[in-house]
């Protein structure tokens, strides 16, 4: 099949829809092309921090100061995809009281509202924070729900006209000297094949940034650098728990909802595609965030994972194309003389929004338009996911309660409201079910309900493949985030586990 | 009160090991928390899975023994072995019998729809392996979130229905409210005619393992009779009602026996004088109570039930602290893949030929205590399939080294 679009867009992260939706808004045409699911990659592997850019405030001022700003908008346009939880960042008797005072000096030059708190006063408003802390600066950060925010991001656009193909690989490119001319993508799922033309294309990969550009012979100055997360059992703290000094390893606790995330490492790594979280990465989060916090020794954690950020180097940043130090944006024409590729890589999640807004500018003034970016002021429509479980509770599905099963014990999902969204998105593929539903996302992460989702999709005839074959390529997706954390209540239930699937099922690999 | 035994853990070794006891006549008492993995997983009584097609479990084992020295069934010997399975075998009525087939392994179908290689099968399981010779009908109950017909029956190959249950009206559908429903005469009939009504010249009908807990072969009988096909039952997922038919059976005997059950009683401590356990301490809050003996059984399972924990760093064994044969390190307990051998199943407790734990020099640690069941080290029931055979032979002879028979 051949399509026609104005604008390529190339990834399905937040930047990529955020592009999406700021040119359907500007009127202009696009379609995005995404080989995975939405949030595939860095987008919806992260801590879910809404950033108020006091961690960038003493080494990276530009990049504090744009996230102070995103921050600001978000909590405007996006209030039901986040959480106003307020950050500390503490200071412990071996920190550094220097540098807390150039934190707070740095934190007021880019306009970050932080307040001095004392002892006492944190421990009041955190009760599990280490008693030996000795001061504690409050600031605006918050937690967000990358997913919820995607896909509104997502559905505003594609009701303003844009188009979007997922689970969709580009497979090569058309180019003659100084133009792409189209490009053959790919339907993983069903195998369809495309031919799409575009006018211009925006590589928004992340972390896949050289990936694309390979099939057109450039290359980027990019390093990868892989961060470890760990989510515990339930919330630990209401606010986010920072550790006020230079940034290092684990040294953030940020709430999401029913769970809380500790994070992170840095680790250079060279594959994108497969990487680990380590037994030994675990131990060093769970060592560090438990100086700041000290019932993380105690608690139970559900997962492992781990994204990887683009980062860009020095020779890319200092072109003068590039906007901020917090990301970059590439015009391909000045670069390689590749007259209608943008690329943009790098930045935090908070500032996807600017991103597309400097993208979209760019891209306008290439096209020759004169257009104004507006959704720093125009709300983003649905209601979002991220709600307690309280009031999931009392938005659950009338059946459920009334005899209806409940499929998922962890998150409470009944069958109905699974039946509904399959239906009605019309969900064929395992993992965009996942992406869409709370399935597998409580304490057992999948162990008991992935069988009966499978069994569900049998009864509905909409199963597609061998089930057993999905359900070990799942059991083994899942092991990647179980196995690093595996002692406790979550090796003796992994255990209970092990002798369902490998015991009565006798499943072999 | 002061006992000649007192075993700790209520799983199949620890009741395997009760039986024995009452058998020679001692005063015994029996303590747990739980039923540990019996009424979770167990349905049939596996001895080792992984044979060649029709090889005899007697030869299949010794080859087995030779390859795997450390392993509990090479400390026990097949001709052994299977004087415990016979002990087994004998507590269960006609109408609830354990066979095996040629003295082999037979596959079962599973709720996965998969074949697994199973020893001694209950009766109502019986009609389960000889599907290849018929045409196969599996039935499930719409509602019941644990078992689905088509999801079996798309994988066994033949054809799957789901049949409402009017008796659910408003309330959640579990595992053993369905069981307590089949011992129910006209409940069983309506469902047999439904069955029989959706028959497509079908020899064998399928069922979840939810046939009654009391007189499953009744269950099992009057449906055939009703339907006009061999009915036979699937394992499906947690918690098991053939399991908890096995763990019915034992406490019924047992107590009949005059053997002290208490069930929902956690042992706080040993209390230990040099290398002899003179007492336990036993918590049923708001009480705690001490409880003497000459000797000790400990069976108190792997990390599901409880014999073995783990922190961040180390495994260990928290009621005697007793060594824990282990991998080096956190990193070293699982490999990068689920579905392959894991070596932290290989951890557990090492025991001397009478089954009392020693140290890794050979050194006895205790005198009056001897260790039966999956806390043992060497084995990976679960892959095995060894868990029920490892649990019943050392249940069995741990008894009987501890009094020297």
């Amino acid at each position: 099949m051949t399509l026609r679009t104005e604008v390529l867009i190339v990834g399905g992260g937040a930047t990529g829809v955020g592009i999406a939706r700021d040119l359907s808004l500007r009127g202009i045409p696009c379609l995005l092309i995404e080989k995975g699911d939405f949030t595939s990659g860095a987008s919806g592997r992260n801590h879910g921090l809404l950033h108020s850019g006091a961690r960038y405030a003493v080494s990276d001022p530009e990049a504090a100061n744009e996230c102070i700003r995103e921050n600001r908008i978000l909590k405007q346009i996006a209030p039901h995809c986040l959480e106003e939880t307020s950050g500390l960042f503490i200071s412990l008797p071996e920190d550094d009281l220097e540098f807390r005072d150039l934190f707070l000096a740095s934190c007021e030059k880019v306009d970050i509202p932080a307040t001095l708190l004392s002892r006492d006063q944190a421990l009041n408003l955190e009760p599990d924070l280490n008693p030996d802390l000795l001061s504690a600066v409050e600031v605006p950060d918050g937690s967000i729900d990358p997913f919820s925010l995607v896909i509104e991001n997502a559905r505003d656009a594609e009701k303003r006209g844009a188009r979007f193909l997922l689970h969709t690989e580009i497979r090569s490119i058309q180019r003659d000297k100084d133009k792409i001319l189209a490009v053959k993508g790919k339907d993983l799922l069903q195998g369809e094949e495309y031919i799409i033309d575009t006018r211009y294309l925006i590589n928004a990969t992340g972390a896949w940034a050289n990936q694309f550009l390979n099939l057109v012979g450039l290359r980027l100055d990019l390093a990868l650098s892989k961060g470890s997360m760990i989510i515990t059992n339930q919330r630990i703290t209401q606010r986010v728990i920072n550790r006020c000094r230079r940034p290092s390893d684990g040294d953030i606790l940020v709430p999401n909802g029913l769970v809380s995330i500790l994070g992170t490492t840095s680790i250079r790594l060279d594959d994108v595609e497969n990487f680990e979280v380590t037994p030994s990465e675990v131990s060093l989060l769970i060592k560090e965030i438990s100086r700041m916090v000290p019932v993380i020794k105690g608690t139970r954690f559900i997962r492992a994972y781990g994204g990887i950020r683009p980062l860009v180097l020095p020779e890319e940043e200092e072109d003068d194309r590039a906007i901020s130090r917090g990301f970059a944006l590439i015009d391909h024409e000045k670069r390689d003389g590749l007259k209608n590729l943008i690329t943009v890589t790098g930045g935090k999640l908070v500032t996807y929004r600017l991103m597309a807004e400097k993208t979209s500018d760019l891209l306008c003034q290439k096209i020759g338009i004169q257009t104004s970016c507006s959704t720093h002021t125009r709300p983003l429509p649905g209601k979002g996911t991220h709600f307690e479980l309280n009031k999931r509770l009392k938005e659950m599905h009338p059946s459920t309660g009334k005899g209806e099963e409940i499929l998922c014990d962890c998150e409470i999902v009944g069958r109905k409201e699974l039946e509904e969204s399959l239906t009605k998105e019309n969900l064929k593929d395992l993992q965009d079910i996942l992406h869409r539903t709370r399935l597998a996302k409580g304490t057992c992460q999948g162990g008991f309900c992935i069988y009966r989702l499978l069994g569900v999709l049998h009864d509905l005839k909409i199963s597609k493949g061998d089930s057993n074959s999905i359900l070990k390529g799942f059991l083994e997706e899942r092991w990647k985030g179980i196995r690093p954390i595996l002692w406790g209540t979550t090796l003796k239930e992994e255990e209970l586990i092990e002798s369902i699937y490998k015991g009565i099922f006798n499943l072999e690999p | 009160m002061h006992y000649d035994l007192i075993i700790i853990g209520m799983g199949l070794s620890g009741l395997m090991a009760a039986k024995t006891a009452a058998e020679m006549g001692k005063k015994t008492l029996i303590i747990g928390k739980g039923t540990g993995s019996l009424c979770l997983f167990s349905n049939t009584i596996d001895v080792l899975g992984n044979l060649s097609e029709g090889m005899k479990m007697a030869d299949g084992l010794q080859e087995w023994i030779k390859d795997h020295p450390e392993h509990p069934h090479s400390k026990i010997g097949w001709k052994r072995m299977n004087e415990a399975l016979s002990s087994f075998i004998s507590l269960f009525p006609s109408s609830y019998s354990f066979t095996c087939t040629d003295l082999a392994n037979s596959l079962i179908p599973t709720g996965a729809g998969t074949y697994r290689p199973t020893y001694l099968i209950p009766s109502t399981m019986i009609a389960g392996t000889s599907l290849k010779n018929g045409k196969v009908l599996i039935v499930g109950f719409k509602g019941f979130k644990d078992f689905y017909a088509g999801y079996t029956a798309d994988q066994l190959k033949c054809r799957g229905i789901v049949i409402p249950l009017s008796e659910f009206q408003g309330q959640e559908m579990i595992a053993t409210a369905i069981a307590r429903l089949m011992e129910k005469g006209p409940f069983r009939e309506a469902l047999g005619r439904e069955v029989k009504k959706q028959m497509d010249g079908e020899s064998h009908v399928g069922f979840p393992a939810l046939l009654g807990i009391r007189d499953p072969l009744r269950v099992k009988k009057d449906l055939e009779e009703i339907i006009g096909a061999e009915v036979f039952e699937i394992p499906i997922l947690p918690p098991s009602i053939p399991g908890m038919r096995i763990f019915r059976r034992f406490k019924e005997w047992l107590i009949q026996r005059g053997v002290t059950f208490l069930l929902g009683h956690s042992v706080l401590k040993a209390d230990l004088n040099g290398k002899r356990c003179e007492s336990i301490e036993v918590s049923h809050p708001p009480l705690s109570q001490s409880y003497s003996a000459d000797r000790f059984i400990l069976a108190t399972g792997r990390f599901v039930g409880g014999g073995l924990k783990a922190h961040e760093e180390k495994i260990y064994e928290p009621l005697f602290n007793l060594p824990v044969v282990q991998p080096k390190s956190r990193a070293d307990w699982f490999s990068n893949s689920f579905l392959s051998n894991h070596p932290v199943h290989q951890s557990g407790i090492l025991v001397d030929s009478s089954f009392r734990a020693i140290d890794q020099q050979g050194k006895q640690l205790l005198d009056n205590v001897w260790i039966a069941g999956s806390i043992l080290a060497g084995h990976d029931c679960i892959r095995e399939k060894s868990r029920e055979g490892i649990e019943i032979s050392t249940g069995y002879w741990a008894t009987r080294n501890a009094f020297q028979v």
